[in-house]
Order: C-alpha cells, then structure tokens, then sequence
C-alpha cells in the first residue's frame, strides 16, 4: 500500500505523521509498527489528554483512536479534534462493533470506523482511502485560494454584522446599474474589494476591472497613464500607448484615493464622464469610453471642496451613489469571522497547519482598535501563523498589541504623520517630565531639532513652566 | 546445529550473529532455502539454531493463533550469545492484537522477526500450492521481515521483496530480492551494525 506522495501529480510530497490513541499499550505498538513500516512517522498517546497535548505541538495526517479509554475517552477526543483541528482525520477504532458506536463515531464526524482485530488488507485500503481523500482535501483548498485571488465576488467579502448585511444589499440593488459610485471608508476596510464586488455582479463582469491608484502615480504621469498617448507625444514616447480607459473598454474603472487627484485632472475627468470620449495625449482623433465608473476615498471630499481642492461638479459626478465600508471598529462582531479567514488563508499558504485562536487570543483581538483596520488585522494573523509553534494561536502572539504605543495613540485619532509625530514626542516629553536632554535621547534627535518641533506642534509644558528644562 | 555457510571465506568472527530459530517442527527444505538466502541478501554467515517451542504465553486461545509481536519480544530476549538478528519459523498461524492474520511480523530496527508457513501453502481455490511456490514465498517472507529488523520500511517502488504485502497475490507479484536502493540502504545498515559491533568489542578489551 503506498502512503507516501510525491511525482508531478501531488500538490505536495511529505512524510505523514500519525498518531495512535489506545490506553493498551500492546495496541499502540502493534498499529505504530504497522504504520512505521509504511514509511509513516507516528506518536503515541495513551489517553485524550496527552493526543490532544501533542497536537497542539504537530500537525497529524491521520489519528487512530480507541473508544474505551480512562478520561475523556474516545468519543470525547473526535469532539476535540473535529472542532480544533479539523483538517486531521480521525479512524475510531474499537474491540466492540456495535451500531450505536459507529452511528455516534460518524455522527461526531469520524472518517472511518475500524473494529479490532482488522483485516491487513482493509487496514491499508482504509489509511490508502483517507491519504487520498486528505490529499483531495488540500489541492482543492489550494485551488479555491488560487480562484479567490483571481477573482473576488460578493462570497470573497467576509462579514455577518448588520452594517456589512446592509453592505451586501445594497450592492446587489446597485451592481445591474451605470451609474458611478463611490465607496468611503477608512484605509484597509476593503474598498477595492468592494469594488470588485460591484464590478463581479454587474452586467459587465466579462470586461476588465481596471484599478489606479491615484495617489501611487505621480501628478506628472497620471495623464498619460489614463488618458494614453500617442507616438511622438513627448519625449520618450517611442510608440502610441493605450490608457487605462481604453483598457477598461466594456467593464469597469476604479479610481482608488480619487481625494489625490488634482483639479486639471478632475477637470479632464469630469469631461470623459460627460461625453463618454475622450482624446490620447497628444492625439487629435476623439476615442470613445465604455467603462462605469467606481471610485474610493478615506477624505473628506467634502471638506476638501471647502477648501476648493476638490471640485463640486466632478465631486457630483462620481458621486451618484454612495457607499460607506464601515470602520473594523464598527464591526467587532465580524472580528473571529475575519481571523479565521486569515488563518485558514495564510496557514494554507504558508504550508503552516495553525488550526485555530484560542480564546483568549480572540479576545485581545477583539478589544484593539484596529486603526488599520481588516488590513491590518491580516496582518497580525499572518505574523501569528508565520511565528506560531502550535497548532493554536495563543494570547501570547497577541500580546503585542496590547502594549505597543502606536495601538493607544492610534486610538485617539491621529491620521497624518505630522500629527503622529507631534503625539509621540508630547508622549515622550511627558514621560520624561519634559526633560529635553533625556527627551532628545530618546527620541534620538539633536536638542536644538527637539525644541524646533515643540515650537512647531506649539507643544507646552502641563504646568506651562518653560524652566522645567534643567541646566 | 547445522551451520549453512555456502559463502566464501567467511569471517569467523561474524559467525552467529544472524540466526534462524526453527519454532516447533518446519520442513528441512523450508529452513534451508530461507537460511541461504538470507546469507545471499545480508553477505553474512547465517546460523541455523536447534529447534526450539513457541513461548506459550503467545498463544491466544480466543482467536486460535499465536501472537506475533509475543513472539518477537520472546526471541529479542532470547538470543543466543552475540547474536544481533535473528529469524523465528513456524507453521502456526500468526495475528497481533490488530490484524486477523499476518504472515511475519517485525518491528522497524528491531532485533527478532518470525516468519509463518501456516497461510503460505495455499491457493486462491483453497487447494496446496506446489512446493516451489510455498518456498518461494516463505523466502520472500523472511528477507521482508529480516529487512525491517534493518530498519527498512515498506519500498513502493517496483516488485521489490520489501513492498508491503497483505495477501497472497500480492506475495506473489514481488520478487525475491531486493531492489537497488533498498539493497543500498540493507548494504549500510549492516556496515554500520558490524562497526558498532567492532567498537563495542575493542571498548571491552581496553575497559
């Protein structure tokens, strides 16, 4: 019977681990011999409490266990294993056959069945069976990752909280339509996945879904790269080029941080959405445009109209219907939906079997302010299933979080570096009683540029006692 | 005791330390073939041990066999002077606690096997195989389980002697030698088992 996978049709070749759970050590010995001969490694446990223990150390392919056993019992480890780590197979085995026992075993989610003594030959058809239903089990985990990151719909976006629910209603009234959108929401609550959404139910899923970032082109190239250009433009352009409206000919344009565009472009903008054409830089023939339009910002626009860098008429524009992505913080309740996402995600990835968060890890998640919201929040999953070294994730690859400053001044709102400077170094002057040597230490600056940016934040002392500094 | 030594020049101080232990009354032909192969597969002299019962305590009266992996542990603590292998042959039907039947029985690196005739004369209609055949199988047998004494899983290449077999068709499809990387692999395990054995034996002289 072969066990061991490898060649060019498996997703993987590896050495399989097993584990045995008898409280008879004769047992236990006779099946790990077995299995050992098949080139598998395996462990032995002689109750629930030890397997249960070991699993939290090593992924196990397959685990082997008795009924009748001292402590939790047989039954009691596949409740455990079925809900910590279900990717490991569990064969109940017994030296009592009786109905009652194989319904409850399959009823728990047993994979198999086995009554003691077995036939050699079933023995090795059954472990030949599991490998492969296990093998099945990961190539189409695999493949399904591999679907997702092509392509995401509405099914791709986690969230059961009543915001998010609203979220997906709303897009489903507004995906058949042309009109533009637009999605708010603070950086890292998923705004480009949103648009995909959009994008993914609307009637124009068979053409391209064409992002830019706004804010990632500089000002200089912008034009070129939506608008196109032809040959001989400017210097430099050796050959006619195609902009990304072009591109986005019958499906849709995403205009990611369109707070970042400047008014020329607004303005240039503004006149491709009202005559549906457009011209290539330095081209004389008018193009036509086939796209909807789908824009994000984490600004203010209308402040920013205030201040009159953003314009009203564009503002109008792309602003026929509006969406808000709520703030992590807003929907806690998605938070242990959203993490066991990310685990199950980059645990398939990174080839890493993390089944699950413990409980108490989960609760420090869910007490973070998340400033960086779902962003960030896969982030630290990612960095806990790298680092872990057990197959759960416990309070301890957390705790982080619970310490660093950046999690309590993210909390109070600061958003630009200028104001998380400022922060930090009233933090730092606090701390050490506005001591301006030991601060400028700290902070591992110059006295002089320390006193610059105190005048510059207009920072001042509690007690507004300029000769706190000591001499 | 007999001693099959069919090999050239063998060293005398290699003498006993692989043995074949007949458990109850086997054939002469059966012992021979399984001891000069053995001798061929391991290029070592083979022992051929005075007969010997099957530890009572192995027997199991439920199931009507005798328990394999008592069996083992009998012979591993049972050896005779410096021996490090050694093979049991019976004509009883063997088990373990978690299979119905088996037709030898050894633990990976382990110290005894035991090889049973008992389900090795049959064919498919029930009838007795021809002599050739049961022989052919009871030496393929032997080298499999005296392979994994030599720390040698289950080969899944080819119709290796190590490939696992659960029935009679399958002990008839593999042949009766080893493959080439298995043969490698026996090749170093016995280099190294006879270095551990010679450093032992100089410790002893200086201690």
């Amino acid at each position: 019977m072969m066990f061991l996978q490898g060649g060019a049709g498996s997703v993987m070749a590896r050495r399989h681990r097993f584990m045995v759970v008898d409280d008879e050590l004769i047992v236990r010995e006779s099946l790990a011999a077995w299995l050992e001969k098949e080139g598998a490694a395996v462990d032995k446990a002689e109750s629930g409490e030890q397997a249960l223990a070991l699993m939290e150390q090593r992924f196990y392919d397959i685990l082997f266990v008795d009924i009748k056993m001292p402590g939790m019992g047989g039954f009691g480890l596949l409740e455990q294993v079925k809900t910590q780590f279900p990717t490991t197979l569990v064969v109940i085995i017994t030296a009592y056959g009786t109905v009652e026992h194989a319904v409850q075993a399959m009823r728990l989610g047993a994979n198999d069945f086995l009554v003691k003594p077995f036939d050699p030959e079933s023995l090795g058809l059954l472990v030949a069976k599991l490998l492969e239903h296990q093998r099945l089990l990961e190539e189409s985990q695999y493949l399904r990752g591999e679907i997702s990151r092509c392509w995401a719909g509405l099914d791709q976006i986690v969230g059961k909280s009543p915001r998010m629910v609203e979220l997906f209603d709303t897009i489903g009234e507004i995906a058949t339509s042309e009109s533009s959108v637009l999605i708010l929401g603070e950086t890292g609550t998923g705004k480009e996945l949103i648009a995909r959404a959009i994008h993914a139910s609307s009637k124009r899923l068979g053409g391209p879904f064409v992002p830019i970032n706004c804010g990632a082109i500089p000002e200089s190239l912008i034009e070129s790269e939506i608008f196109g250009y032809e040959k001989g433009s400017f210097t430099g352009a050796m050959r006619a080029k195609k902009g990304l409206i072009e591109i986005a000919e019958g499906g849709t344009l995403f205009l990611d941080e369109v707070g970042e565009i400047s008014p020329k472009m607004q303005v240039d903008l503004l006149r491709v959405l009202q005559d549906k054409r457009f011209f290539r830089v330095g081209g004389v023939e008018s193009l036509s445009a086939d796209f909807r339009l789908i824009s994000a910002t984490h600004k203010d626009l209308n402040s920013q109209i205030a201040t009159g860098t953003f314009r009203p008429d564009f503002f109008y524009r792309i602003n026929v219907i509006t969406l808000r992505v709520p703030a992590l913080r807003e929907r806690k309740e998605d938070i242990p939906l959203l993490a066991n996402h990310f685990l199950q995600r980059f645990s398939r990835e990174t080839n890493r079997h993390v089944d699950s968060i413990s409980d108490k890890a989960m609760d420090i998640l869910m007490n973070y302010p998340w400033p960086g919201n779902i962003r960030e929040l896969e982030n630290v999953v990612e960095r806990a299933v790298v680092t872990s070294k057990k197959r759960i994730i416990t309070p301890d690859a957390f705790a982080y979080l619970t310490t660093e400053p950046s999690a309590s001044m993210s909390s109070l709102g600061p958003r630009s570096l200028q104001e998380a400077e400022a922060a930090h170094i009233r933090h730092i002057l606090d701390e050490t009683d506005w001591n301006i040597s030991h601060a400028a230490k700290i902070l591992l600056v110059d006295r002089t540029t320390l006193h610059k940016k105190i005048k510059k934040y207009e920072l001042q002392h509690p007690l507004n006692s300029p000769e706190a500094e000591p001499r | 005791m007999s001693t099959a030594e069919n090999q050239s020049d063998p060293d005398p101080a290699q003498k006993g330390l692989i043995s074949v232990v007949p458990l109850g009354r086997i054939g002469e032909d059966v012992l021979r073939v399984v001891t000069d192969s053995l001798q061929g597969i391991l290029r070592l002299p083979v022992d051929l041990m005075p007969t010997e019962p099957l530890p009572p305590e192995a027997f199991m009266e439920p199931r009507n066999q005798y328990n394999a992996m008592t069996i083992i542990k009998h012979l591993s603590n049972n050896r005779p002077g410096k021996t490090l292998k050694v093979l049991g042959v019976t004509n009883k039907d063997l088990c373990n606690p978690i299979l119905t039947y088996v037709f030898g029985e050894a633990y990976l690196n382990g110290a005894a096997a035991v090889l049973s005739c008992y389900r090795l004369h049959r064919v498919a209609d029930g009838d007795f195989a021809p002599r050739e055949i049961f022989l052919e199988r009871a030496v393929k047998v032997a080298l499999h389980e005296i392979g994994h004494t030599f720390n040698l899983p289950h080969c899944h290449s080819g119709r290796c002697v190590m490939r696992a077999s659960n029935t009679l068709a399958e002990l008839d499809e593999k042949l009766n030698y080893l493959c080439d990387y298995c043969e490698m692999f026996l090749s170093e395990a016995v280099r190294d088992l006879l270095e551990a054995l010679k450093k032992k034996t100089e410790h002893k002289k200086k201690t």
